[in-house]
């Protein structure tokens, strides 16, 4: 389409200057985020705990299982922080080689698909619970975490955020899970054993 | 074309996410209160294998399975396969039956339900606690499984003093729950929880049930 640049101005009211992050942006994540959030917390709660689920062959429990599936997803998660530095270049003399995009996008799929059996089994086979503040914590961070994810999934698809909106949802992703972790696989290994 | 990867990342958690599931209500053993809100179907009474699973929670509910021949009061207690948690099961001679499972340490938990005519068992607890057995040959063999403990177990009759043990009490604004196994050979195993924390119990004297909780004296009481 051809616009001659010196043409009048023409006496249609001018369109509103586009306001450059619509408020559209940030509400749909953000409503995307609560409804996943609630809704994996209210599957929680209501489901009754069916106390078992399927097990992978070679693991003595679904607890050593999850465990490995979660530090796994958190040596992942390493990785993510580690590349999204790299990318902003946060680490002194280091500057991003072209693969660390890619790196991060893979790493974080990889995370994210590790996460998703162990919270299915959560949900499925233990619920959502308060017995402990331990219990508690992991409960609602669980629900948190895949709130997050999805707001910071969905953040990707626009174009010119605050520079600062993508590593702060991050990191609230990665300390969230990094909790995740510290509740669940680290007690596990510590109160049951480092087993397979 | 890039800018579509975090939906897909999105789709296929949630693709997963179904699998799993779906792989979990299709594998899951016979039991038909797998999801949730299905009612207990009351089995024929005569269906060999108990299939009268109680919805957890309400382990009185199941109709049937009462008026069955009666069994005089006993316990039953022993180790789980690989040795590292204890379980007493204590039948009562109305067809109800208690059970507890604990590993002195960390794990426990108390499960209620019925006992068939053919001595099947399956019993829960809280947080999908499961246990199911036979008794048989005066002895009672079986599977329990809950959170990180998933063993086959064998519980042999046990006499006085050796059986179940529990204490409940309110000691210093926290609630106790005591649960103690005394094995056949004296040995015994037992796990205090303060409001839902399990740790470690002092020991009782299973001659009198006597246990001293942070202080406070409790009488642990014999089930059944």
């Amino acid at each position: 389409m051809n616009v001659d640049p010196n043409a009048a101005t023409t006496s249609f009211p001018a369109p509103p200057p586009r306001p450059t992050p619509r408020a559209a942006v940030f509400l749909v994540p953000a409503l995307a985020a609560a409804a996943v959030a609630v809704a994996l917390g209210a599957y929680g709660r209501v489901h009754d705990p069916a106390g078992t689920a399927f097990n992978l062959a070679g693991f003595s429990s679904t607890g050593a299982v999850k465990s490995w599936l979660a530090t796994a997803a958190f040596a992942f998660a390493l990785v993510q922080i580690a590349s999204a530095l790299v990318m902003y270049g946060k680490v002194p003399g280091v500057r991003a080689p072209s693969w660390t995009g890619g790196l991060h996008r893979w790493s974080g799929r990889v995370a994210f698909l590790l996460s998703v059996p162990v919270a299915v089994h959560c949900l499925y086979a233990l619920g959502y619970q308060t017995y402990s503040s331990r219990v508690l914590w992991h409960s609602l961070l669980g629900c948190f975490f895949f709130g997050t994810f999805t707001a910071k999934m969905l953040l990707l698809r626009t174009e010119r955020l605050p520079d600062r909106l993508l590593p702060v949802i991050g990191g609230l992703v990665f300390t969230a899970l990094t909790v995740l972790w510290l509740t669940s696989a680290l007690w596990f290994f510590r109160t049951v054993g480092v087993t397979t | 074309m890039q800018r579509s990867g975090p939906l897909h990342t999105l789709l296929a958690g949630l693709v997963l996410a179904l699998i799993m599931l779906s792989l979990n209500a299709t594998t899951e053993p016979p039991a038909a209160d797998a999801k949730g809100g299905a009612p207990p179907s009351p089995a024929a009474p005569s269906a060999p294998p108990s299939s009268a699973a109680p919805a957890p929670r309400s382990p009185a509910a199941s109709p049937t399975a009462t008026a069955t021949a009666p069994r005089p009061d006993a316990d039953y207690a022993g180790r789980t396969g690989d040795g590292a948690a204890s379980v007493a099961i204590a039948l009562r001679d109305d067809g109800k039956a208690v059970a507890y499972v604990c590993d002195g340490r960390a794990k426990e938990a108390w499960l209620r339900g019925d006992v068939g005519d053919d001595g099947g068992m399956r019993l829960t607890g809280d947080r999908g606690a499961r246990l199911e057995g036979t008794l048989e040959g005066g002895r009672v063999t079986g599977e329990v499984r809950l959170t990180g403990l998933e063993q086959p177990f064998t519980a042999r009759r046990a006499v006085k003093p050796s059986g179940l043990y529990r204490a409940a009490a309110s000691v210093r604004g926290a609630r106790v729950v005591g649960g103690w196994i005394v094995l056949p050979n004296g040995k015994q195993v037992g796990i205090v929880s303060r409001d839902g924390e399990p740790s470690a119990a002092p020991a009782i004297d299973p001659a009198t049930g006597a246990v001293t909780v942070d202080g406070t004296r409790l009488t642990a009481r014999p089930i059944p």
